[in-house]
This record gives structure tokens, sequence and C-alpha cells, in this order.
């Protein structure tokens, strides 16, 4: 997943992420153990998760 | 009469739960696909974490948010916490807790203090109450009283925690109306079930007086006809109604119908608008096998680099954690200089955590950031421009229009409560 530079940080779409794949740290980063099934995406209170290509 | 409610967190909810007992046709609509916006629980390894607040009640069972809840007949339960308490250094004097420290409770801060101090601290007790101090900041205010800088720092602890602000950015007369609150309403309290309890409740109410919850639903714009609000647009659809209740702030509500306040008449209404700060935070959320805190209430840390304080909500309610183990969240003041420096700053925040608790076993659950768009606050404590817009039957509520010297979510319920006197007198 890209995450742009909206995210704030609040950690939304970690608890949302079947895969325990996004780390939280000031802003969010999607791990290796990410499959990009976008789940997170409409959870994003600041639009900051873009929908892979 | 109907009325539309634009979010889904604290403010719209409660705005909604009230009017649809009141007899209106309400329907709220939420961008996101979840409700309660910063103010519900995140279920996070089992945690009940929060999606913002601290699952905490700044009045407890008898403030505005408790009030309110009952006016609208939402059921929760409330627990009082049974005391804050403040973490000084063990010897008095000492710049930090790296020496050991002693917990003592609130009402005893001016036991810090220089004994001329104290006395002076007695009757400004007294004498503040009818004769309040206004003009300055809480920080220039104490300067002017007190040698000390005990009294500072205590006071940057209580604004960081209860405010996310530092003593030189609160308005003074916003501190003395927060202490009138806290004669008035008492200490905090924690719901049970956390944050999400209140939700759940708001709107078993809203669903039962057959009102209506649209999740993933966005508004894009808000109608204006004959100068009056008229409804709202949400996928492309017209919903019209008699009043629309925004719970975004004041701004990003302005940019939903920025045609209707384009004339000249509302140009000091939107330069307004340019001045409203939000305020910045980070929370720690911990997991632990014993407790770090040890009561329900808020711990006061005025000894840090950062941390303002910590709260241990599953000593009022252990569901909020898997068996066994505690719940415990940290909170510190961002500045705005330093929101691009999030990283040294949660640094910081986790150096102070470890003396904070040493010797003690606990995991880092999850760390959290807020500001800009989705901060601690919409408005910056003492400068909420209050709930009307210059547009008729368009009201905004929520942490960016808070009701004076209401702490965080008393001041969300303060400003619903002042919006619902407007529009059911």
């Amino acid at each position: 997943m890209k995450i742009n530079d909206n995210c704030v940080g609040c950690g939304q779409c970690a608890s949302f992420c079947k895969k325990g794949a996004i780390e939280v740290r000031g802003r969010a980063r999607a791990t290796d153990a990410c499959v990009e099934c976008g789940m997170c995406i409409p959870y994003c209170p600041v639009k900051a998760i873009e929908v892979p290509a | 009469m109907k009325t539309i409610v634009i979010g889904a967190g604290l403010g719209g909810l409660l705005s909604a739960a009230r009017l649809s007992k009141a007899g209106h046709e309400v329907e709220v609509f939420e961008r996101l696909p979840i409700t309660g916006g910063r103010f519900t629980n995140l279920n996070y390894k089992g945690f009940q974490l929060s999606s913002g607040a601290f699952h905490m009640l700044p009045h407890g069972p008898g403030g505005p948010l408790a009030r309110l809840l009952e006016e609208a007949g939402a059921e929760v339960r409330i627990v009082r916490s049974e005391q804050t308490t403040i973490r000084v250094p063990l010897k008095q004097g000492k710049p930090d807790y790296a020496e050991g420290f002693k917990d003592i409770s609130f009402i005893e801060f001016p036991s810090l203090l220089s004994h001329k101090d104290r006395l002076k601290i007695a009757f400004l007790i007294v004498s503040t109450r009818k004769n309040r101090p206004s003009g300055v900041t809480l920080e220039a205010w104490i300067k002017t009283q007190v040698k000390g800088e005990w009294l500072v720092k205590f006071a940057d602890s209580f604004c960081g925690w209860a405010l996310s602000l530092k003593s030189n950015e609160v308005p003074v007369e916003e501190i003395f109306e927060i202490i009138e609150n806290m004669y008035r309403f008492g200490g905090t309290g924690i719901p049970e079930g956390g944050c999400k309890g209140i939700i759940d409740a708001l709107e078993a109410v809203i669903l039962e007086n057959g009102g209506k919850i649209y999740t993933g639903q966005e508004v894009s714009k808000i109608l204006v006809e004959k100068g009056k609000a008229a409804g709202v647009i949400s996928e492309s659809k017209k919903h019209e109604a008699d009043l629309v209740i925004s719970n975004l702030g004041h701004a990003a509500t302005a940019l939903l119908c920025s045609e209707a306040l384009s004339g000249e008449v509302n140009a000091g209404y939107l330069k307004m608008l340019e001045t409203i700060q939000p305020s910045a935070g980070i929370k720690i959320c911990l997991a632990a096998d014993e407790p770090l805190v040890g009561h329900s209430g808020v711990l006061l840390t005025p000894y840090t680099r950062r941390i303002n304080g910590v709260n241990e909500v599953t000593q009022a309610d252990p569901n909020l954690a898997p068996p066994g183990k505690h719940l415990t969240m940290c909170h510190q003041y961002v500045a705005p200089e330093n929101v691009k420096n999030l990283d040294s700053e949660i640094d910081m925040g986790l150096a102070d955590l470890k003396e904070l608790f040493p010797g003690k076993k606990y995991e880092v659950l999850l760390i959290q950031s807020y500001h800009d768009s989705w901060p601690v606050n919409r408005a910056a404590s003492g400068t909420d421009p209050g709930n009307e817009t210059p547009i008729p039957g368009l009201y905004v509520v929520g942490d960016g229009a808070k009701g004076k010297g209401g702490i965080e979510v008393e001041g969300v319920a303060l400003g619903v409560a002042a919006t619902m006197k407007k529009i059911l007198g």
C-alpha cells in the first residue's frame, strides 16, 4: 500500500489490518506482510492510503 | 422537523440522539465505515485501544457529557475514578525521576511550594473564585503570582494532559472556567466499555427513535436555499432537511458551503476561521501484566521531558484488555513546531516511560499521533468559535466548537448542549 503525506499516524488502519502488516510511528508504513488487499483504505480518516495501481 | 447530521463522531451522535428523542426526524451521514470518530474503540491485539480519546470523561458521572447522555436517554455506566495523583521526585529540588519518586494526591500540589507561595495560593484559591483573572495566558498569570517554577511545571502537565496545550498557550480565563467546572462536576470517570460504550448507547437511542445512521456516505455539499440550510448532497444524492448540524469543525464545514459564504458579509467569519489552530498530541498505549498506575484516575507526570500524564482504564473496566492484562495510555503534548519531528518526540516519550516505570515490564502496543486534519482538538481549547455559523439552520458541534471551560469531550458536550438549547429552546 502507498501511504501519502496526509497520514498523521493515528494508527486506525493498523487496527483493521487482518495481516498485522502496518507499523505506526509518527506515520503508518506497510510491512512486507502486506498483501495489498485494500481492506484498510476506507478506514483511514484522512484519505492517506492510496489504491494500489 | 428534519435534521441532517454530518459526521458520526461524539458531537454528531450526541446531537442526533438528543434531537431524535425530542421528535426530530434525524439522518446521520458518516464518511468512514465506522461510527464514533475519535471517540470509539479500536480492537488491537485483543486490547480495546481508542481512535483518539482516552476512555475517560474529565468530569465523570457528574459532568456535562454524563448529563447530556442522561437527557438523551443513553444508558451508560460511568465509573468515578478514585483519585488523581501527581508523580514528583522523592527529594524536592531534583529535576527528574532518576533518583526515585513518590505519588502525591492532586490536591496536595501546594505542598511543593515555598511557605510564602503556599499562603499566596491558599489566598488565591478563595479570591479568584470571585475575581477571575483575565487577559493573559495561564503561564504569564502564574508568574505574576508566585516565584517558584513548580506551579508552571504542574500547569504544563495538567494543560498537556487535559488540553494538549502548554500553559503559555491557554488563556487564563479558560483555566479558571475549568477549575470552576471541577468544583461543579467533580473529577474523572471511565465509561464501561470505553468510548464505544457511549457511542453504542447513543446509536441505540437514535435507532429506537426512528433515526438513521449511514456509514460510508460522504457529504460533498451543504445545500443552502433562500439563505438557509436546506440539506446535503451525499454520494451524488440530494437529501433535504430543515436543519443541518456539522461535526466537522467550522473550517471543513465552510468548505462544504463555500458558495453560500462567498459574500462580503461573511468575510469576517471566513477570516476568523483562518486563525483557528488544531492541537496536536501523541498517545502511547502500553500492555502490562502488573498495574503501572495502580488506580483508575489520572497520574500526572510533571517531571518528564514529554509525557504529561497516564491513565490505566483497566482499573475501572478490566474488559478493555485481555484477562489479566492492563491497558495503560500515556499522553504527550506536541508543540506546533514539533509536528514535523514526531519521530524524536516519540523517542523522548518512550525514554520518559523508562523513568516513569523503572523495573516494570510492559509492552508498547501502539503509538498514535494526532495533528492537523485528525488532531487532538480541531480548535485548541479557549479558541472555539461557538456553534453558530452565518447560515441560519447550520450549526457546528464537536471538538471544533466546544463550550467554555470544557475539557475535551466535556467541551464537546457543552457545545452540543448549547446547540440543543438554541434548537429546542
